[in-house]
């Protein structure tokens, strides 16, 4: 056998979310055989959580792709790069010759790479000549970057993960740091214990709830309501922070308007939260030294998902809780990337730097970088895609490690549009469900297995070094679009290293400006903007002035979810994710004490709900909405309010998205995740015992 | 036993890297984190030692590895997958993690597995003559010095930047064989067991640690559940303690296909997950988290452990504090457990 222990240990970047914890990568023999944590990196000191744990798992060997496959029949053949190349672009040419360019698409990865991301939106715009580039931020956290560019004209976390420490109260809006950013929720955690006070507004009562001094539980999708009830409170009482709104906030008076429609009575009515709670709450965060705001999913994942950003940015602004130490508006991004992907310009209406493409001036600008012409038109959505397959005006797809037949809502809808395509390419590290419906799959490099930089959710970007080789003929991402690029014509994606990508982006991209990876090195990462006038980065955002100049409050109504309960369906299912697992559950799914800990697909639902239709813990259950059915077990949790069922999205075998609503934001097209109406009974057991 | 004067560490490293692999705690090439790596050419680095070294990571994967193979099925036969294992040398070993090694030694003394590494290995402790952070051997008795039956050889700095080297073990004995060694004489041996005394009492007040183990093993009102409760709320299931715990050797067995069969596997276990305890059946004994943490630091402290395993199930050296996120690490919870009604 090989040599017994470590020969090495490579500092990386946890694979998993958006918080970012440094990773040592333990190398024998040229194979992942552990990870340690980082004891001296700025964000997780020394700290992991289970996935981050579990990560060789994550990339073993075993199940990698590990050549380009062609799709024969119902099964794949191996294929060489020539021909999986050729097939492609000959599909792409073909589409776009009867069809014109926006015939294609493609949808980027929100944990590959900058590098990655960079590569993935310039093939669009150079190379395919189409805005159609997006990636999964459309489903998490698109209203942030929509909300805050319009409120404060940058769509960010807008302090460090660090200013937890700093902060006197902490607010956690619809999320549960402790599961899905446990190293934020650790040390949210750990400034509780150390005497700051813990608000929590969430429909389910969630670890922080637990230990929280006050937890607002509203109903599902009542966040603007419970705001504006929230700010009616404030200036009733004059608590607002009037010398910040004077000085550096605009058309405050709209909104006193507007509030003064949701007296404290009528938002208890419409959220279910008392008012005494109501009026605690609003002293509380108004009142606070230093109160540091930070939100998730259950903020953005509803049609109203822009307006409840704008939501929380008014409260922000008038309570005056931002542009110091420890306060801040803090939205928890899901992906190691996911900021990077977004700041990459991986989005159908910003080149890098989020500059818009409808600007004929910065247009032009891109056009003499790349040296080719640029599409004026803003692109499709990931769903407006799917959408214009299933209407014929779209016809070939590459997806560059996501999984939508999973992830995204409505998946009857998605598998319907996906196998429409001429062609779809995906590129993977193992066979996911969305891989199973490709034409081709190619082979793709794990994060331990290539270099480039990830930006975490504090806007930091660190740069990573492969550990080791990508297994068989797998290869980053940006290589591969490169040579797709070449074979289209487009000669402007031959980089000859990962350095080389991530210096023409900053050359491009005026928040990375200053930034190289030498001075990434030797800065442990840097926090965005890093330009001339911050050439060691950022780590407050909207100190002196709002990005956008003046703060801008912007009224807005509370209105239904798009689906409510009624007769027929009369559950509310609102979808989470368990600590155990991450997204599709591609890679925390290989790992045994992981896929040991839950059951393959669970259905949450209060002990009351459960009495009435005679479920017991562990039954079997068929939950069905309006677009499917999912047959799975029944868990009995009491941390979720009656009349309201919950599921993961994380298993193939009893899918969410079966269920979930397609309705989307009208502005970011964000479909509404966290809310549906549904209808479950128990499976008799004759019923569910075969033969 | 023997002892014996030394020049310089170097002097001895080199001389055990020819006998095979030699690893020890050195910082990664980026200057950062201490790792256990193999030696490299260079001197050996921390020839003035004033800080300790022990590295986030124990060493207990040495012997008892994060995930191995055990044995495969290929359609036909089980076949044994025992390591094949040159000779190798830990250097630099603190009394802590040796303290470690010889619980585990124990626990996995029919382990064939655990033994061929264990077997092909010699320990080569160091003293420590500072505490280091968030370490308290002393109060566990673990350190500061090195456990004469816990190394094969053992190193001391002298108070003149000399070092004393006891060769505690035949095998020590025979790897400094063909080194030109000086004999050490008793009052280098006397001098060695007056600095101990020197060292511990430097270490921080621990008393909370007593209070907190009084209470575990129930002769000071023992410790309500809803104490447990409200540490188990605090546990976020990462598992970091568990990885990180020289002493902690739960495992969990799974089947993967390999090119040669089925291969049946182990890797480390938690029992912070909720189904590590779990039945088939779905019935939980330990169900709830704050039973975990309760059964974790039992395991740790408790006297009835120490009767089976001569010593508590904690060496001291505080790694699950800084890897846990929870903030229930060693420090934390006693601190708790000592003050809570």
């Amino acid at each position: 056998m090989s040599h017994p222990t470590t020969n090495t240990v490579v500092p990386s970047i946890c694979p998993f979310c958006g918080v970012g914890c440094g990773m040592g990568i333990q190398v024998c023999d040229g194979k992942v055989v552990g990870v340690e944590p980082q004891l001296n990196h700025p964000v997780s000191q020394g700290k992991l959580c289970t996935k981050g744990w579990s990560t060789p798992y994550a990339v073993d060997p075993i199940d990698r792709i590990t050549t380009p496959l062609i799709r024969e029949g119902d099964s794949f053949r191996p294929a060489s790069w020539d021909e999986a190349c050729n097939t492609i672009v000959e599909a792409i040419n073909a589409a776009q010759q009867e069809q014109g360019p926006d015939a294609v698409g493609v949808i980027a990865c929100a944990r590959a790479t900058n590098e990655d991301c960079y590569a993935a939106q310039k093939f669009a715009r150079a190379a395919l000549h189409t805005n159609n580039i997006d990636h999964c931020a459309r489903i998490c956290h698109s209203p942030s970057v929509a909300g805050l560019r319009q409120t404060l004209g940058s769509g960010a976390m807008t302090n460090s993960i660090s200013d937890i420490a700093l902060a006197d109260l902490l607010v956690i809006f619809g999320c549960d740091p402790t599961s899905n950013h446990t190293i934020i929720g650790g040390q949210i955690i750990a400034a509780k214990l150390a005497g700051a006070k813990l608000l929590v507004v969430d429909p389910r009562s969630t670890r922080l709830a637990q230990m929280a001094d006050l937890h607002l539980q509203l109903r599902l999708g009542t966040n603007i309501a419970l705001i504006n009830g929230l700010l009616n409170i404030i200036f009733d009482n004059g608590w607002e922070a009037r010398e910040f709104l004077d000085s550096r906030c605009e058309n405050e008076a709209a909104l006193r308007r507007k509030v003064e429609d949701y007296p404290p009575e009528r938002v208890a009515e419409i959220t279910g939260v008392p008012v005494d709670k109501l009026i605690a709450a609003a002293k509380m965060y108004s009142q606070a030294q230093r109160a540091m705001l930070t939100y998730g999913m259950g903020i953005t994942q509803y049609i109203s998902g822009t307006n409840n950003v704008i939501a929380i940015s008014n409260l922000a602004l008038v309570a005056g809780q931002i542009g110091r130490p420890g306060t801040g508006i803090n939205p928890l991004r899901g992906q190691n990337n996911v900021q990077g992907a977004c700041d990459m310009g991986a989005l159908p209406n910003v080149f890098p730097g989020y500059q818009d493409v409808t600007d004929s001036a910065l247009r032009q600008h891109f056009e003499r970088a790349w040296k080719c012409a640029l599409p004026a038109q803003k692109g499709l959505t990931s769903l407006g895609m799917t959408q214009a397959t299933l209407d014929d005006s779209f016809r070939c797809m590459i997806i560059m490690g996501e999984d939508p037949v999973v992830t995204d809502p409505d998946q009857n809808h998605v598998q319907r549009a996906l196998q429409a395509l001429d062609m779809l390419v995906v590129i993977e590290l193992v066979m996911t469900e969305t891989a199973k419906l490709a034409d081709v799959v190619l082979p793709a490099a794990a994060f331990s297995e290539k270099s480039g930089t990830f930006t975490n959710c504090e806007r930091r970007v660190k740069h990573i070094t492969a550990a080791i080789s990508p297994p068989g003929e797998a290869r980053s991402d940006w290589m591969i679009l490169g040579e797709l690029a070449t074979r289209l014509g487009y000669n402007g994606m031959q980089w000859q290293s990962a350095e080389a990508v991530f210096d023409e982006m900053a050359s491009l991209n005026p928040l990375y400006a200053s930034m190289s990876y030498a001075k990434l090195i030797e800065k442990s990462g840097l926090q965005w903007p890093c330009d001339a006038a911050h050439p060691d980065g950022t780590p407050l955002l909207h100190s002196e002035r709002f990005s956008r100049g003046k703060g801008r409050l912007i009224a807005v109504d509370h209105s239904e979810i798009d689906e409510l309960p009624d007769e027929a369906y009369p559950l509310f299912l609102t979808t989470t994710r368990l600590h155990f697992h991450y997204g599709c559950g591609s890679m925390t799914r290989k790992s045994p004490l992981l896929e040991r800990e839950t059951p393959v697909g669970v259905l949450f639902i209060h002990p009351h709900d459960a009495d009435r239709l005679n479920i017991r813990a562990q039954d079997p259950v068929r939950i069905s909405s309006r677009r499917g059915t999912v047959e799975t077990r029944a868990m009995l949790s009491d941390e979720l309010p009656p009349g309201t069922v919950a599921m993961p999205y994380h298993f193939k075998e009893a899918p969410s998205n079966q269920l979930t609503n397609n309705a989307q934001d009208p502005v970011t097209k964000m479909p509404e995740l966290k809310a549906c109406a549904v209808r479950v009974e128990k499976i008799e057991v004759q019923e569910a015992m075969p033969g | 036993m023997r002892s014996y004067q030394l020049e310089n560490l170097s002097q001895l490293r080199s001389h055990l890297g020819r006998r095979g692999a030699l690893f020890e705690p050195r910082q990664a090439e980026d200057g950062g984190e201490l790792h256990w790596l193999p030696m490299v050419d260079s001197a050996w680095p921390h020839e003035v030692e004033e800080t300790p070294l022990l590295p986030l990571t124990s060493p207990k994967s040495f012997f008892f590895k994060e995930r191995e193979q055990l044995f495969y099925f290929d359609g036909k036969q089980f076949v044994e997958t025992l390591p094949d294992i040159e000779p190798q040398t830990l250097f630099g070993v603190r009394s802590c993690d040796l303290c470690a090694i010889a619980y585990l030694d124990q626990f996995f003394a029919a382990d064939p597995y655990y033994q061929k590494r264990r077997q092909a290995t010699l320990l080569v402790g160091i003293d420590c003559l500072h505490p280091c952070d968030g370490g308290f051997c002393r109060s566990v008795d673990a350190g500061p010095f090195v456990r004469e039956a816990s190394a094969d050889l053992i190193c001391h700095r002298q108070a003149d930047g000399h070092w004393l080297l006891i060769a505690s073990t035949e095998a020590g004995e025979e790897a400094v064989q063909g080194l030109e060694l000086k004999a050490a004489n008793e009052a280098s041996l006397r001098q060695r067991d007056l600095r101990q005394k020197e060292v511990s009492e430097k270490f921080p007040d621990t008393s909370y640690l007593h209070a907190a183990i009084k209470r575990i093993n129930n002769s000071d009102g023992g410790v309500a559940h809803t104490t447990w409760d409200a540490l188990g709320l605090q546990c976020l299931t990462c598992s970091g303690c568990t990885n990180s715990c020289p002493t902690c050797s739960c495992f969990a067995i799974f089947e993967q296909t390999t090119d040669e069969g089925v291969a049946r596997q182990r890797c480390w276990d938690s029992c912070y997950f909720e189904a590590f305890q779990r039945e088939a059946s779905g019935h939980n004994p330990s169900g709830e988290a704050g039973q975990r943490v309760k059964r974790y630091w039992e395991h740790k402290f408790s006297e009835s452990y120490a009767a089976t395993f001569g010593r508590y199930g904690c060496v001291g050296c505080g790694r699950c504090e800084k890897v846990c996120p929870g903030v229930i690490g060693v420090h934390s919870v006693t601190k708790r457990l000592a003050t809570a009604s």
